[in-house]
């Protein structure tokens, strides 16, 4: 097994430097600088911001210089027209250094954003994990647990009016795009019921630190994201219970007279575990990543809408160090989630 | 005999979910928390500003909340606003300074600021200071607080304001600046690091509270500059303690601080509390007639600022700031198009029954605006100053109905007008109409001109890469105009970009044609009709790289000569030249609504300045 | 290929999959929005003739928004709206115009030319009684709950119009400015405003009815190549193993170690700007979109074709053909592939749904379909009008779009359980 982990991490050193080449590569096909120039701006305010954006250096090692747009930096020896720079002081080089240290900003050494030029990149990636985690980790338990319970009534009582009922619900919250639910959410679910109530149970925006304000803030979207997100895997778990009805221990239980819900709820829930457990691992990046389009509709200030601020303000070092950050942890989770899925089931046999 | 045993196990999960729903509410909020103090939320339409340091900030968003926290030498009055403008004089009036300034021109053409500082204004109390105790102001604040602006640290973001103004900055700001290499210097040496004590001719100190500032010419900008946010007064230690932090760490003169760095929370909002170490200052106690009958001098002679602590809320939806409004979270707001006519009645522009029964108050803010769709006067096809290209613009223009925008998109609220200078400036032609127009809608004249352009019914033209913003507004608008022009055969190829793509698209001369607006910094029409000055194209904000030579020259008097009517003819002569080249359809400026309700008092809102929080108060039955 | 697709008719699975009658009947509702989409996209081909064109549907149908369903608009609202006709209908007899630009769906002035002087006469005559009584009205201050104007005393002025009448007539003015429809134009013209309008006056129904198109168009290119880039490329990785199965490994871990987003965010910047940007041409428009959907969505197919081939590689069938001595690819086309076509089309119609769901989501954020209408942006569109209480827009796309993916979804599950029944998940 150690050798399919040291594999699979060798493998994913090239995959991850050449997304981190990719996605820089791309942002760098368009100038950000215009978006940060102030209102009568010069040629030499422009030139400026660049350099102090960083942008004025080669990309690569080896670089050809455009003599409209110098390069802030001397390269070590140039041959003909082609040069080669300090590896260290080309942005792709910097950046991977930065990653290896895992250094994104300190007092010292500040590795600043461009939108909040007082804020140091890692420092609000770190501000912004948290609000995210307190809206996706409970949406991952409630849709798991709603999701199980479901999937075990449904199996359990296969054919009835519970299971004809409870699968054509779950069928709505899919069938539904999930803005419509953001939307009418935000109406219905707050300005209409806190009117009706008289006191403000869930804000329709908004964000407030603290576990106190968990309900005003969080809960709502939480609702919304389990209505959305239980309909599959409810499916997907009734597929597996019933999968596990036809098996031979059922029948053996049935016959020694075993109550009904014991089998459900002991028997069947213990053996189906292994696919649920896999399928939860496999969501678990995504409890970063957050849901981009309920932060940004709720104003959470979470890692969806830090990003998603950043793309269209062009701040490249936060969507640099989002994106290796988050593709650091998918590939890690990938990995893990395969060696889990192998002892946990000794059929599979690791490739 | 079967035992029918309960299920322990649905039992226990049961009441443990019923028991987390309990806890769940009961941890939610209910009780306010009262704390006597008179506090307001006011909404900032935009995701906050980025930097609360003077020297960085560029657009109204910053504006807004560094004018709570520093403060300019001059400010604009609350009370007692006249219809017209000429100069700064008629609308200013002393803030950091005791007395208006005095101007003098000498012989040799240069002009002197005389300028009295005040005896009693502080720095806030910080940890920068020594004690931690606010230091007074003093005439070398001012002088180091516009350096900065020529400090290539800050990438002289706002150099602007004082470029080929103040005698000797100019020379100093290159003693400082990276030198391009060039033809005869292909290595220039590093520039020497900025000294602040390096002297300016034009700053001369005569002592610690009175100074002058010399001018190279009489430069009748300079008179608004002094009132911009951006020339505010920052403290040197403050700069040299929190060095490029300083945007989250303000240390000001003004009525209000952030009192910890934790009070503002990007995005989301910001409490700024009063400042206790105020100097004296007092609620105006003149006022125009119409201005007492609105109880607007209710407060006059009480001591500013009238509220202890004032929340900032940013809002980026703007149905989330409406909601608020309604449900009484935030005390005005700035009525967004969509939902003026929930609280108006769009034919008349009064407020719905429902709205004046509740108290609510309305307040209308002309802006100096200038909305217009631009040509690239260097683009081979469309732009150029011949018969042919000024032809096909002039048909464009005529097919475009502005007033057909104005009622869809802003309720009719706007002023639709012609030429680039927004009522009520100088040179905005007499009820919004110029002899020269070329306003449309006029569909016959826009197809003769066209055919006589040599592209009938819009054949052999093809298509025109139209830029704009992205939001759902513009969205719609984009596609009226898109009908609009189908109408005499012209196409546009709409690109709806965000707004940093705008930018570069319009900087990078790649733009045919595009949709952006000019809002005025100071109400004088020369800020406008710089926008076709030549020496200002792009990046600069001669977006159309217009470039007429007489233009130019008539630029370059208005900008030293001394309002009257000898200027307003020049201007209006600008004016009529650029509205017969068409460099731009336009135009529109904005009415902006704002709403409150009845528990703010002394409300009265401006958008040409943005330090009147101070003079809000709240009464009894505002929410605490 | 032919063949399999028999064997396909033929199987239990089709027969399994008929006697369900919910999925005949939800496939037959697929089967119509197919048929729906398909006229609607004629409007590109022939233009006029048939279909909807990109142009039709931004026409205004109205010059104020209306209410669906018939329900009637505000009084303002009405007077609003006879205003502006009066005006434009005013400013093209003053400026000598033709009438043609006045449109409102079919609505439109009866082609009199300026030289016709009866005709002239006749509007300016309809011009004049508009705004007299629209002068009449001006003296109120709300019209939508208008105060009795009183005499000094307090008593009600007997001299006051009478609000509901005085609308209806100056309506019934300005109607007559319009050529009169016959029986089945004005049908149509109902049908236009059935769903009532967004704020420009565009036609809810012809917007919701046009989305059709881009939601199927979306739909089935990506679900398509999707399906069949997945289970090529699963198909080859699992049976000639060895490099080829790691690059296939290799590539569709890299794509998903990337958050989807940011992908699709990255793509759709690089490419803006683009000659993918026209108008014009609203089939390219989607372009970008295409390709970052089916970057993402080729892994699933890929990923369940390839366990499956694993799974027939070992099959007796093929390991005959192999003795035989079939060339490898003849093998992995003629015998392999067509035993997952089961497998395809529940994966073709699981992607179908997801490529409408994504597109709506992200033409929500701005960063979908730009040009012309689709569900996503009239949902955008709609946030505004929801606060203020008006949800037709909202409503009509949810619904259409609601009634799609719900059928979509029963055929798949049907499917599901007619071919793979021990599939799980």
């Amino acid at each position: 097994m150690w050798s399919y982990v040291a594999r699979r991490l060798l493998y994913s050193i090239p995959v991850y430097l050449g997304i981190i080449l990719i996605m820089m590569g791309a942002l760098r096909l368009r100038d950000p600088v215009s978006a940060y120039l102030g209102k009568n701006a010069t040629a030499e305010t422009a030139l400026l911001k660049k350099a102090s954006m960083g942008l004025d250096r080669p990309f690569l090692p080896i670089g050809i210089e455009d003599p409209a747009e110098p390069f802030g930096i001397e390269p070590i020896v140039e041959v003909g027209r082609v040069g080669f720079y300090p590896p260290l002081r080309t942005q792709y080089v910097e950046f991977l250094w930065r990653i290896l240290r895992f250094d994104f900003g300190t007092a010292e050494r500040p590795y600043r954003s461009w939108q909040f030029e007082s804020d140091n990149v890692g420092a609000k990636l770190a501000d912004a994990v948290w609000p995210t985690l307190k809206i996706t980790i409970p949406a991952l338990v409630l849709t798991a647990t709603i999701a199980i319970l479901v999937g075990l009534l449904s199996a359990a009582y296969r054919g009835s009016v519970l299971d004809k009922t409870l699968m054509v619900l779950v069928v709505l919250g899919m069938s539904i795009s999930v803005v419509v639910f953001i939307v009418l959410g935000q109406v219905f679910g707050s300005s209409w019921l806190n009117g009706k109530l008289g006191f403000e149970l869930f804000a329709s925006n908004g964000y407030e630190p603290g576990i106190q304000n968990w309900v005003k803030y969080c809960a709502l979207p939480v609702i919304i994201g389990v209505v959305v997100g239980m309909g599959y895997d409810a499916r997907f778990y009734r597929a597996v219970m019933v999968e596990e009805t036809s098996r031979d221990y059922i029948t053996t239980a049935v016959a020694k007279g075993a109550p009904r819900h014991k089998i459900i709820f002991v028997h069947m829930l213990k053996n189906a575990m292994i696919p649920v457990i896999t399928r939860i691992m496999i969501t678990i990046p995504f409890l970063i990543t957050g849901s981009i389009v309920m932060e940004y509709q709720f104003r959470i200030p979470g890692m969806g809408k830090l990003l998603i601020d950043a793309i269209v303000n062009k701040d490249f070092p936060i969507i640099q160090t989002f994106t290796a950050v988050l593709a650091g942890l998918f590939i890690l989770t990938n990995i893990l989630t395969d060696v889990l899925y192998a002892l946990v089931d000794p059929r599979v046999r690791l490739a | 005999m079967m035992r029918r045993p309960r299920s322990s196990t649905t039992c226990s999960l049961l009441a443990g979910a019923v028991g987390l729903l309990v806890a769940m509410l009961a941890l939610s909020p209910v009780a306010a928390q009262s704390t006597g103090e008179k506090f307001a939320r006011l909404p900032i339409r935009s995701d906050g500003p980025k930097s609360l340091d003077p020297a960085k900030g560029s657009t109204s968003y910053d504006n807004q909340v560094v004018c709570q926290i520093y403060e300019t030498l001059l400010q604009y009055k609350y009370l007692v606003r006249p219809d017209s403008v000429t100069s700064y004089e008629d609308v200013s009036e002393p803030l950091l300074l005791a007395e208006m300034p005095k101007v003098s021109d000498e012989a040799d053409g240069k002009q002197v600021w005389k300028f009295k500082l005040r005896d009693d204004v502080f720095f806030h109390d910080d940890a920068c200071f020594p004690g931690g105790k606010g230091r007074k102001l003093a005439t070398d604040d001012v002088f180091y607080s516009w350096k900065r602006l020529a400090d290539p640290k800050y990438e002289y973001e706002n150099y602007w304001l004082l470029q080929d103004t103040i005698l000797g900055l100019d020379e100093f700001k290159e003693k400082f600046a990276t030198r391009q290499p060039s033809k005869s210097e292909p290595n220039p040496p590093p520039p020497p690091p900025f000294d602040y004590a390096a002297p300016v001719e034009g700053f001369r100190k005569v002592s610690d509270t009175e100074f002058e500032v010399i001018l190279k010419k009489s430069v009748v900008r300079f008179g608004w500059v002094i009132s911009m946010f951006q020339t505010s007064i920052v403290a040197r230690e403050a700069v040299e303690k929190y060095g490029d932090t300083l945007g989250k760490h303000p240390v000001g003169t003004g009525p209000f601080i952030l009192k910890n760095e934790s009070d503002w929370k990007p995005g989301q909002n910001m409490i700024l509390h009063r400042n206790p170490n105020y100097r004296t200052e007092l609620y105006p106690s003149e006022a125009t007639p119409k201005e007492k009958e609105q109880g607007l001098l209710a407060s006059a002679g009480q001591k500013l600022p009238l509220l202890d602590r004032i929340e900032l809320t940013f809002y980026t939806p703007d149905p989330v700031m409406w909601q608020d409004f309604q449900d009484r979270k935030i005390a005005l707001v700035q009525v967004p198009a969509e939902y003026f006519e929930k609280a108006f009645v769009k034919r008349t522009k009064r407020l719905t029954k429902e709205y004046s029964d509740n108290g609510i108050q309305a307040e209308a803010v002309p802006l100096l605006d200038f909305i217009f769709r631009g040509f690239n006067m260097e683009d081979p096809i469309l732009g150029g100053y011949d018969e042919k290209r000024t032809k096909i613009r002039q048909a464009i223009s005529l097919a475009v109905d502005l007033d057909e925008h104005n009622d869809t998109f802003y309720n009719g609220i706007n002023v639709v007008y012609d030429g680039p200078i927004p009522p009520p400036l100088d040179g905005f032609p007499k009820n919004g109409k110029a002899p020269n127009s070329f306003r449309g809608p006029n569909l016959r004249k826009a197809r003769e001109l066209l055919a006589e352009a040599g592209y009938p019914e819009g054949r052999g033209l093809p298509e025109i890469e139209y830029y704009t913003s992205k939001g759902s507004n513009q969205a719609e608008q984009t596609q009226a105009e898109i009908r609009q022009l189908a109408r005499i055969g012209i196409r546009l190829n709409p690109k709806m970009v965000d707004f940093s793509e705008l930018i570069e698209a319009i900087n990078q001369k790649k733009a045919q044609m595009f949709g952006f607006a000019w809002g005025s910094d100071y109400p004088d029409p020369e800020n406008n009709l710089a926008l076709f000055y030549s020496r200002n194209k792009a990046p600069g904000a001669n977006h159309y790289n217009y470039d007429r030579p007489e233009f130019d020259k008539l630029y370059e008097q208005i900008i030293v000569m001394k309002p009257g009517p000898e200027r307003t003819r020049i201007i209006e002569q600008m004016r009529d030249m650029v509205i017969a080249d068409v460099p731009f359809v336009g135009s529109m400026a904005r009415t902006r609504f704002y709403l409150a309700h009845p528990f703010l008092k002394n409300f009265k809102p401006s958008e040409d300045f943005y330090n009147w929080f101070k003079y809000l108060d709240v009464d009894a039955s505002a929410p605490r | 290929m032919i063949a399999a697709f028999k064997r396909l008719k033929a199987s239990r699975g089709v027969g399994k999959f008929c006697r369900n009658r919910l999925a005949v009947a939800a496939l037959g509702i697929i089967v119509l929005y197919a048929l729906v989409g398909g006229w609607v996209a004629l409007g590109d081909l022939l233009p006029g003739r048939a279909g909807i064109t990109y142009a039709q549907v931004e026409q205004p149908v109205w010059p104020t928004p209306i209410n669906g369903f018939g329900i009637p608009a505000t009084n303002e609202r009405r007077v609003e709206a006879a205003r502006i006709i009066t005006r434009e209908v005013k400013r093209a007899v003053n400026n000598g115009e033709g009438f043609t630009d006045i449109r409102y769906g079919l609505l439109h002035i009866l082609p009199g030319t300026a030289d016709s002087d009866t005709e002239l006469d006749r509007l300016s005559t309809l011009i004049e009684e508009s705004e007299d009584l629209y002068d009449q009205l001006s003296e109120f201050d709300d019209l939508n709950s208008p105060e009795p104007p009183t005499l000094d005393d307090g008593a009600p002025d007997p001299d006051s119009i009478d609000v509901p009448s005085t609308i209806a007539r100056l309506e019934g003015a300005v109607r007559q400015m319009f050529a009169p429809l016959s029986g089945w134009q004005s049908l149509k013209q109902s049908l236009l405003h059935s769903l009532g309008t967004d704020r420009q006056g565009r036609s809810n129904f012809l917007r919701v009815i046009f989305s059709i198109k881009v939601a199927l168009q979306v739909g089935i290119v990506v679900a398509i190549i999707s399906v069949l880039v997945g289970t090529f490329l699963g198909a080859a990785a699992a049976y000639f193993g060895g490099w080829v199965d790691h690059a296939v490994v290799w590539l569709y871990s890299t794509l998903s170690s990337m958050p989807e987003l940011i992908l699709l965010a990255v793509l759709v910047y690089a490419f803006s700007g683009s000659v993918f940007d026209k108008v014009s041409n609203p089939w390219l428009a989607l372009v970008p979109v295409y390709a970052a959907m089916c970057m993402e969505f080729w892994i699933g197919p890929c990923r369940v074709i390839r366990g499956e081939t694993l799974k027939l590689k070992e099959l007796e069938y093929v390991q005959a053909a192999t003795a035989i001595g079939f060339g490898r690819f003849y093998i992995l086309l003629k015998h392999v592939i067509p035993n997952t076509v089961h497998l395809m089309f529940i994966n073709f119609s699981l992607l179908f749904i997801a490529a409408i769901k994504f597109e709506v989501v992200l033409s929500f954020l701005g960063l979908g379909v730009k040009v012309g209408p689709s569900w996503g942006r009239m949902i955008q569109e709609s946030t505004q009008e929801v606060i203020n209480g008006i949800f037709w827009q909202i409503g009509a796309a949810t619904v259409f779009m609601f009634v799609l993916v719900l059928a979509f979804n029963i055929v798949s599950d049907a499917l599901q359980d007619a071919f793979d029944p021990k599939h799980v998940g």
